[in-house]
């Protein structure tokens, strides 16, 4: 099967972008270099083609109770216009995906208690990009071919989506809301995967090479999924197929204020609730390295020469200047505790930090 | 991608210079700088070791991968290149030049004539 390519594919390619396959899409992997990127990224403002993620709509009058009764957080924490992180569990408590839902604020208001009987539209987007897992869990349509999303991130973000889209800048974290631009509507949020502040703009695909184009020439860095993996490590975000996926669950992964248990229902609720009871058999820890060389996925990690666990992500931060990883290890290993990492034959040491490892 | 007709090539995509008679200096390829992305760890092989062709002898490691360094001669290592340890994206910038790994001593002085010239890596690279 030929990977897909995103509304963005040809200004990724005019660029010389160096593309690669990442979950069935063709996507930019590197602009000017992975490290160039994330540190400008960290010092200013960079952005990243997200459009792979994919987007599945859920509306209509029961839209609210089919979430609530699926995803593992609880929607009646926010209300229209604003986006929540949450959980698709399997009924073992797997997480299947881990999930961004944008609640967009032009459902029906009465003014009773926010969209519970009314109209509501949500944008639910994987982050695995298991559109066909969401929508077969909550129904829904597919929209991914109609819009791209572009993010858009780093301390100087708002600032300069300010002088492209005014008005995209006043989305606060963790807001949803709708923009006029150039004749059509984007849909911005204040939501990111890279540890700092910044926003999302979904763009109509006819419209998408513009925006682009606008923001680079504003001054925002194009980056690829390679500065992208290296800033989410730094802020020990979860990766699905990393930190998350088949056996694993939310509470090993340290995500259990993902998960609202005085909810009556949601996928997977009785296996967490269990899970919960006895106490989980590893939990994940960030781990600093000496030195520059990477820690790897797979990689042991040993106390006193046991294995106590083993790395999920690892690499060079090119912020701290050393090796930084994460890994599931046994329940007893906490900050500050030395450990060593064996990275294919040789050991490396290390300290089990807290984490994120590098915070706004 | 910079192919010096000057210098010798493996399959390896590492780059072979004559230093002195029997003396060589070794690299990577600026093809293989490329594909590698930035490199961030350079595990250069000890001075003194003797060395088969074809050994593992050291590691490049960049955000993205791993990759292994053959020795593409047999003979001793004479010298590394020191600045690696703390400025491996040297290979990145300049690697026929300030990103050399190290240098060998040739046990067979006849060896650096059997690697493949300009022209062959070329063709293998482009091919």
């Amino acid at each position: 099967m030929t990977d897909r390519r995103s509304p963005l594919d040809g200004v990724h390619r005019r660029s010389g972008a160096k593309m690669a396959s990442f979950g069935g899409w063709e996507m930019p992997l590197e602009y000017a270099g992975t490290i160039a990127e994330h540190l400008a990224c960290r010092q200013r403002a960079a952005m990243f083609d997200v459009s792979h993620l994919g987007t599945v709509r859920v509306e209509g009058r029961d839209a609210y109770e089919r979430l609530q009764a699926t995803l593992t957080n609880d929607l009646g924490k926010i209300g229209p216009g604003r986006a929540q992180y949450t959980h698709l569990l399997d009924h073992d408590g797997s997480v299947l995906d881990d999930i961004i839902v944008w609640w967009h604020r032009d459902g029906q208001q009465d003014g009773s208690n926010e969209g519970r009987t009314n109209e509501q539209t949500f944008d639910v987007m994987p982050n695995a990009s298991n559109t066909a897992g969401v929508l077969d869990a909550l129904g829904g349509r597919d929209i991914t071919h109609e819009r791209a999303v572009i993010a858009v991130q780093g301390p100087a973000a708002r600032e300069l989506v300010a002088t492209v889209v005014p008005g995209a800048d006043e989305i606060r974290r963790f807001h949803v809301g709708r923009v006029e631009w150039r004749g059509s509507e984007l849909t911005v949020a204040g939501t990111g995967y890279t540890g700092e502040d910044g926003v999302e703009l979904a763009v109509p695909v006819g419209q998408a090479e513009q925006l682009w184009g606008a923001l680079a020439d504003a001054g925002v860095a194009p980056a690829g999924l390679g500065a992208r993996d290296t800033l989410r490590l730094e802020a020990a975000l979860p990766l699905h197929g990393h930190e998350l996926g088949s056996g694993i669950t939310p509470l090993q992964a340290g995500l259990s204020w993902v998960v609202a248990f005085d909810k009556p229902t949601f996928r997977g609720r009785d296996a967490l609730l269990a899970e919960r009871e006895r106490g989980v058999h590893r939990h994940l820890v960030g781990i600093a390295t000496v030195g520059r060389r990477p820690p790897r996925a797979g990689c042991e990690v040993l106390v006193g020469g046991q294995r106590v666990g083993e790395i999920t992500s690892g690499n060079y931060s090119p912020v701290l200047e050393h090796g930084i990883a994460l890994a599931f290890v046994t329940p007893e290993i906490v900050a500050p505790s030395a450990v060593d990492v064996v990275v294919r034959g040789s050991v490396l040491s290390g300290n089990v930090v807290e984490i994120p490892f590098v915070s706004r | 991608m910079n192919v010096p007709a000057e210098l010798r090539y493996t399959s390896e995509h590492e780059w072979v210079g004559r230093d002195g008679d029997d003396v060589v200096r070794v690299g990577i390829t600026d093809y293989a700088q490329d594909a590698l992305g930035d490199v961030v760890y350079v595990q250069v092989p000890d001075v003194g070791a003797s060395v088969e062709a074809g050994q593992n002898f050291g590691e490049v490691e960049s955000t993205k991968s791993v990759s292994e360094i053959y020795a593409p001669v047999a003979g001793t290592v004479v010298a590394v290149n020191e600045a690696l340890t703390d400025s491996p994206a040297l290979l990145n910038d300049d690697p026929y030049g300030e990103g050399w790994i190290c240098s060998i001593r040739m046990s067979d002085p006849g060896a650096f004539e059997t690697l493949l010239d300009a022209a062959a890596y070329h063709a293998l690279i482009e091919g």
